[in-house]
């Protein structure tokens, strides 16, 4: 520390000094979970499997695809309801809590704050990624827990295992049962993170979340019509959108685990490629 | 304590700052003595924030180096930056938290603060600008001035060798501002270093021992308040119903003057007070108060910029 010799003895020479970063994260969480409008969203998603639970005991008519095997096998409700939140609703909370991590902070001014704390570029992307994902997983939560619920007390298990009867068929016992959901709800979590890093890496370049949201939100409706294009069809492997139905594999015996895992590997491309994009931005940003 | 600091607290050398092809700063060179309090005077639209967030690494110079407290910046601000509290741009916090739950957040980033120190320091931050009674309810609800008081609270968590207050007295009222002069007063009694940037020529020359004025991007004046002051050409303000006697005595001793509304203005370039006054009473003019002109700043002020507008 050269140029800081001269001030070596009355005053304190610096030294390389950094907030703990645990306690950097512990606030960011605090923030992002304390806001009313993270609240609000998931206490919305939360609805979404008791609203189709108490549509399948009211109309005991069910509208077909994953819907028809909810009745009287309560545990693919949670399942079905994160398969419907999918395409739009959970991207949605998602990217609301991104556009509000590093768009929305530099609208308020914030983002000036922590930036002359200091706390250093990679460090904030960091912590903003790792805010983004804790909502994504409490959405993702929020429609699972719901669902199990909803399911076992609106519709009950399955038949004489107390579990799961599957797509093939075959019944599975409720260890089983809850270990796919799980599966289900951690596959899910990893397709939110990439659209989380994607817009992450668009909150890092404007200061307008509404952008965030429209870009993303827009892009992924983009997507939606890009895979219906049958002539489009070379274009589906690197759509994020393609692998979306892989969910439902998990309702199959025994569990085909190529079409979950290519779809996670397609979804870690984007979450790379999302925070590099965010890390090259915020790096020279001016806050 | 600054007394083994040798070198200027803040060092600018050609701090340039482009737009496209607009000219925010240009050239800039700025140098702040430890200890001492600047003020960074300007029209709006003259540079002053876009010079500061430079100093502060918010925004990379288009050229030009910046040193704070001895230490490159941006390559060294991290180690830097904690010993500077910085107000940029009107206070920036969220709306839905409280007052205090908004420095509880600042407070977490600050690398000086222990954890086991933070609430301490909130509530001595919060007492400091007169916020204790309003600190829980939320900053949605706080007026212009308590948002700009929480603001300084979050400069003052930690104890700083420079403080950078970007219109420090905006939106405050009197009393607000009264305590602005005292808490610039108290940093600078501690040895801390301030630039406070203001368009209120009244403040700037309440609280600042420096001075630096800035117009169209350019420093167009810097130094000690005292020595921009006594820069200007001394004069002699002369009040007598006498005025056109005067006027003609003193142009016939050969010595410059101007009528004004109630006397003369009496340059000093080359006589002193006593012959002057010795001069006029001689020519039978009823002096009724002789007094040495000094330009106020806001004078200083009007000229340097309007010279640089034409």
């Amino acid at each position: 520390m050269t140029a800081f010799g001269r001030e070596a003895g009355s005053t304190p020479a610096f030294g390389p000094v950094r907030a703990p970063l645990g306690r950097l994260l512990r606030s960011e969480l605090r923030w992002v979970l304390h806001r009313p409008r993270t609240q609000v969203a998931l206490g919305l998603l939360a609805l979404v499997p008791v609203l189709i639970g108490i549509g399948i005991v009211v109309t005991d008519s069910p509208a077909g695809g994953l819907l028809t095997q909810i009745a009287g096998n309560g545990l693919v409700l949670p399942i079905a309801a994160l398969s419907i939140s999918l395409p739009l609703l959970l991207p949605l909370a998602v990217t609301m809590a991104a556009a509000d991590a590093l768009a929305g902070e530099s609208a308020h001014g914030t983002l000036r704050g922590l930036l002359l704390a200091p706390v250093s570029r990679t460090r904030l992307v960091l912590i903003k990624a790792v805010g983004v994902l804790a909502v994504a997983v409490a959405a993702v939560a929020a429609v699972a827990v719901l669902g199990i619920v909803t399911g076992l007390v609106l519709l009950g298990p399955s038949g004489s295992t107390h579990g799961l009867l599957t797509l093939s068929g075959t019944e599975v016992g409720p260890g089983s049962a809850l270990a796919r959901v799980s599966l289900a709800a951690v596959w899910t979590v990893g397709q939110l993170a990439a659209v989380g890093a994607m817009a992450l890496a668009v909150s890092s370049a404007t200061e307008h979340p509404l952008v965030v949201l429209a870009v993303v939100l827009g892009g992924l409706i983009v997507f939606g019509v890009l895979s219906a294009i049958p002539a489009l069809d070379w274009l589906q492997p690197v759509l994020l959108t393609t692998g979306a139905f892989a969910i439902a594999d998990v309702l199959r015996d025994p569990l085909p685990l190529d079409g979950l895992a290519s779809s996670s590997v397609r979804a870690g491309c984007y979450l790379l490629i999302g925070l590099g994009l965010t890390l090259a931005r915020t790096a020279t940003r001016e806050a | 304590m600054t007394a083994g600091q040798v070198g200027p607290a803040i060092r600018a050398r050609g701090l340039r700052k482009m737009f496209g092809t607009t000219v925010a700063v240009s050239g800039v060179d700025l140098e702040v003595p430890a200890g001492a309090v600047l003020g960074v005077l300007g029209p709006n639209g003259s540079g002053k924030t876009t010079m500061i967030r430079m100093l502060l690494a918010l925004s990379r110079p288009t050229a030009g180096t910046v040193e704070l407290l001895g230490a490159p910046v941006p390559a060294a601000a991290g180690e830097v930056l904690p010993h500077v509290g910085a107000l940029v741009e009107g206070p920036g916090f969220h709306p839905f938290l409280s007052g205090r739950e908004n420095l509880r957040r600042c407070a977490a980033a600050e690398p000086l603060l222990p954890s086991r120190t933070i609430p301490d320091a909130i509530e001595r931050a919060l007492h400091r600008v007169g916020l204790a009674d309003a600190a829980a309810r939320r900053y949605r609800a706080y007026s212009l001035g308590m948002k700009q008081r929480l603001g300084l609270a979050a400069v003052l968590l930690v104890p700083r060798r420079l403080v950078v207050l970007d219109e420090p007295a905006n939106g405050l009222d009197p009393a607000g501002t009264r305590e602005v002069r005292r808490i610039i007063a108290e940093l600078h009694a501690d040895g801390t270093t301030v630039l406070m940037s203001s368009h209120l020529l009244t403040e700037v020359e309440a609280t600042c021992t420096h001075v630096a004025v800035l117009d169209h991007g350019s420093l167009i004046a810097s130094g000690p308040l005292a020595a921009l002051l006594d820069g200007e050409a001394p004069a002699l303000d002369v009040r007598t119903p006498d005025s056109a006697v005067a006027m003609q005595a003193l142009r016939a001793a050969g010595i410059g003057a101007v009528a004004c509304p109630d006397g003369v203005r009496v340059e000093l370039a080359g006589t002193d007070p006593p012959t002057v006054v010795t001069l006029l009473v001689g020519a039978g003019v009823a002096v009724h108060e002789a007094r040495r002109w000094r330009t106020g700043l806001d004078e200083l002020f009007a000229q340097l910029t309007e010279g640089n507008g034409q």
